[in-house]
C-alpha cells in the first residue's frame, strides 16, 4: 500500500491543501498530504483576523474561513489526509520519505513524487543577538498568536513589539482588543516590514506608536521580564548613544522576519538558494531533484496567501504529470537573475514550458514612479512606486519565452 | 472644504487616499485610490467608520479551548472594545460549525458575531 502513492505532499497548510487539488485535477491517483498537527490548514488556523482571499473569493475571509473553503475542494477531490504524522526524514538517494504516526508507527513511504509544502519559521530571539537577561515573556509574534487564538493563553499585560512584520502588526490590534497594553512597535530598518494597511488598521486604529530606525539594544529581568532598553540607530544600524530610553514591560513579540522551513529539503539534497533561503525552483515549481517539487513559503516568503495557494497548485499538477510520466525529462533551463535593485526573486529558471510569474523584493523602497521589467523585452509595468515589503511580479507568456528563447532573463524594478 | 488622509485597508495595496469634504462633512473628490473600493472606503470613513471584528471565545467540551469569531459584517469601529467585552463573556459548547450565529445582533449594532471554524468535541 505504502508503494502505491502517486504523489506526497508533506504540510497541510495553503500550499500543500492547493498542491493536493492540483494534484488529483491533473489525474493523479493517490494524492496524499501528511500534516504533523492534529487539524488541517497550517499557521492560516491561528490567523484569525480578516484579510486573506480577497483575490480567490472576491472577499475577504479569515484564515480558518480561507483554509474551510480548500480542505473542503480537496476532501471533495478525494484527496487523503494523514494528520498526526511528522515526517522525520528524506533519504537523499531513492528519496524515500520516513513518516511517524502514533497508530501507524514508522512507516517508509516511497511515492512517485513529492511537494514540500513545509511552510517557513519566524526568527527567534537568538537571531538578532540583543544584550542582556533571558527572562520569560519573551516570544516570536506567532507563537503569541498561537497562545491567543488557539490555546486561550495570554501573554502579557504590557507589550513591547519588536520588528514590523504583518504578524507583529496582527498581534499588537489582537493584544489591544484582549485588554492588554501595547507600548510601541520598533523597526530597526528605515521603512515598515508589513503591509500599510496593516500599520493603518492596526496601530493607527489604536493609538500605538511607530518607531522606525530604533531597536531593543538590551532586555531586562531575572525571571520574567521587567523591560527592555530601546534606542535609535544611525545609518549603519548601529545604536546611537544618548538615545537609550528604557520602557517597563512584561511581554516583548518578536516580528523580525520570517525563514523557509527547509531541513528536509536538505536531507532529500535538493540545491537550496542562498538568498531566499528556499530550493531553486523552476516555473513547475520543480526543485534540482526532477521528482521533488516545492510550493508555498518553503521556496519564498510571500505577501499573500492567495499566490500561496497559486503556487501550491501549480507544484501538485507538475508532481502529478511527473508521476503519470507526462513530463519531459529534456526541460529547457532559462536562467532568471535580479537586476541591482531586486533582492530576491523566484523561480530562478524557467523552462518556457507554462505561463509564469517570477515574484521578486526589492533592495529598498523606490518612492515614485518606477517599472518593473523582465529583459530582454519580455515584460515591462509602471508603477507607483516599490517596497521591499510589497512584493512585485512579473507576467511572462510560455509563447512568449519560446519566442524570443532567451539565454537568461534578468528581473529588475527601475525607478522612472 | 477639509482635507483628510486616510490608508485604505479594503485591499493589500494600502492606498494613500486624500479626501475633499464641503462644509456639511460631505465627500467632495477622493483621489490616490486604484479602484472604486478606495472611494466607498473613503466614504464609509468619514462618515461612519467600520471594522471587522475578530477575536476568540472561551469553548466548553471541545477539541480546543478556544474558538475563533468574527464580526459578520463590518461593526462601527467606535463600538469594537463594547463588542470585545460582551464576546469575552461568552462561553459555547463544542460542537461548533463554521458560520453558526454565536451572538446575534451584537451590541444593538445590527451585527452577528459567528463562528469562525469548526470545532469538535474533545472525545
Amino acid at each position: 500500500m505504502n508503494n502505491n502513492i502517486d504523489v506526497l505532499i508533506i504540510g497541510a497548510g495553503p500550499a500543500g491543501v492547493a498542491a493536493g487539488i492540483g494534484a488529483k485535477q491533473e489525474g493523479a491517483e493517490n494524492v496524499v498530504v501528511l500534516e504533523r498537527d492534529w487539524d488541517l490548514g497550517g499557521i492560516l488556523q491561528q490567523c484569525i483576523h480578516p484579510g486573506f482571499g480577497l483575490r480567490t473569493f472576491r472577499e475577504e475571509l479569515t484564515g480558518p474561513e480561507y483554509m474551510h473553503r480548500f480542505i473542503q475542494q480537496a476532501h471533495d477531490a478525494g484527496v487523503e489526509f494523514r494528520t498526526n504524522t511528522m515526517v522525520f526524514q528524506i533519504d537523499k538517494d531513492k528519496n524515500s520519505v520516513w513518516t511517524m504516526n502514533k497508530e501507524r508507527g514508522i512507516e517508509c513511504l516511497n511515492p512517485k513524487s513529492i511537494v514540500l509544502t513545509m511552510g517557513c519559521r519566524e526568527r527567534p530571539l537568538g537571531a538578532i543577538r540583543i544584550p542582556g537577561t533571558r527572562p520569560a515573556g519573551i516570544y516570536t509574534a506567532g507563537t503569541a498568536q498561537r497562545f491567543v487564538n488557539m490555546e486561550g493563553y495570554m501573554p502579557g499585560k504590557k507589550a513591547v513589539i519588536l520588528g514590523s512584520g504583518d504578524i507583529g502588526l496582527i498581534m499588537a490590534r489582537r493584544m489591544i482588543w484582549e485588554g492588554a497594553e501595547v507600548e510601541g512597535v520598533y523597526e530597526v530598518m528605515s521603512w515598515p516590514g508589513g503591509l500599510r494597511r496593516n500599520i493603518a488598521q492596526c496601530l493607527d486604529d489604536y493609538g500605538i506608536p511607530f518607531h522606525l530606525k530604533t531597536t531593543v539594544t538590551k532586555i531586562h529581568g531575572k525571571d520574567r521580564l521587567e523591560g527592555v532598553t530601546v534606542a535609535e540607530v544611525d545609518d549603519k544600524m548601529n545604536p546611537i548613544k544618548g538615545t537609550e530610553r528604557f520602557i517597563e514591560c512584561d511581554t516583548l513579540l518578536l516580528a523580525i522576519g520570517l525563514i523557509p522551513e527547509n531541513e528536509l529539503s536538505r536531507m532529500a539534497g535538493i540545491e537550496i538558494h542562498p538568498v531566499t533561503g528556499g530550493p531553486v525552483v523552476n516555473d513547475l515549481l520543480q526543485t534540482s531533484n526532477p521528482k521533488i517539487f516545492a510550493a508555498g513559503n518553503v521556496v519564498i516568503v510571500y505577501d499573500l496567501v492567495d499566490n500561496v495557494s497559486d503556487e501550491g497548485l501549480i507544484a501538485g499538477k507538475n508532481a502529478a504529470k511527473y508521476a503519470l510520466g507526462k513530463l519531459s525529462n529534456k526541460l529547457k533551463k532559462i536562467p532568471v537573475k535580479g537586476g541591482e535593485n531586486v533582492r530576491l526573486y523566484s523561480p530562478q529558471f524557467v523552462t518556457g514550458e507554462s505561463d509564469t510569474i517570477i515574484y521578486m523584493r526589492v533592495t529598498h523602497p523606490i518612492e515614485g514612479a518606477c517599472k518593473v521589467v523582465a529583459e530582454p523585452g519580455l515584460f515591462t509595468q509602471r508603477l507607483r512606486y516599490a517596497r521591499p515589503g510589497e512584493m512585485n511580479e512579473v507576467r511572462l507568456k510560455a509563447e512568449q519565452i519560446q519566442a524570443k528563447n532567451p539565454d537568461e532573463i534578468i528581473v529588475d524594478i527601475k525607478p522612472l | 472644504m477639509e482635507e483628510r488622509k486616510f490608508i485604505c485597508v479594503s485591499c493589500p495595496l494600502g492606498c494613500g487616499l486624500n479626501v475633499t469634504l464641503d462644509d456639511n462633512g460631505e465627500v467632495v473628490s477622493v483621489t490616490g485610490n486604484n479602484c472604486p473600493r478606495g472611494y466607498a472606503y473613503a466614504k464609509s470613513e468619514v462618515k461612519d467608520p467600520r471594522r471587522v471584528f475578530a477575536s476568540t471565545v472561551r469553548v466548553r467540551n471541545g477539541k480546543l479551548p478556544v474558538c475563533p469569531i468574527r464580526s459578520k459584517t463590518p461593526a462601527p469601529k467606535e463600538k469594537l472594545f463594547e463588542i470585545a467585552e460582551e464576546v469575552a463573556k461568552l462561553e459555547v459548547i463544542a460542537p461548533i460549525k463554521i458560520g453558526q450565529v454565536l451572538i446575534h445582533n451584537v451590541c444593538g449594532t445590527d451585527v452577528d458575531i459567528v463562528a469562525s471554524r469548526d470545532l469538535s468535541c474533545c472525545s
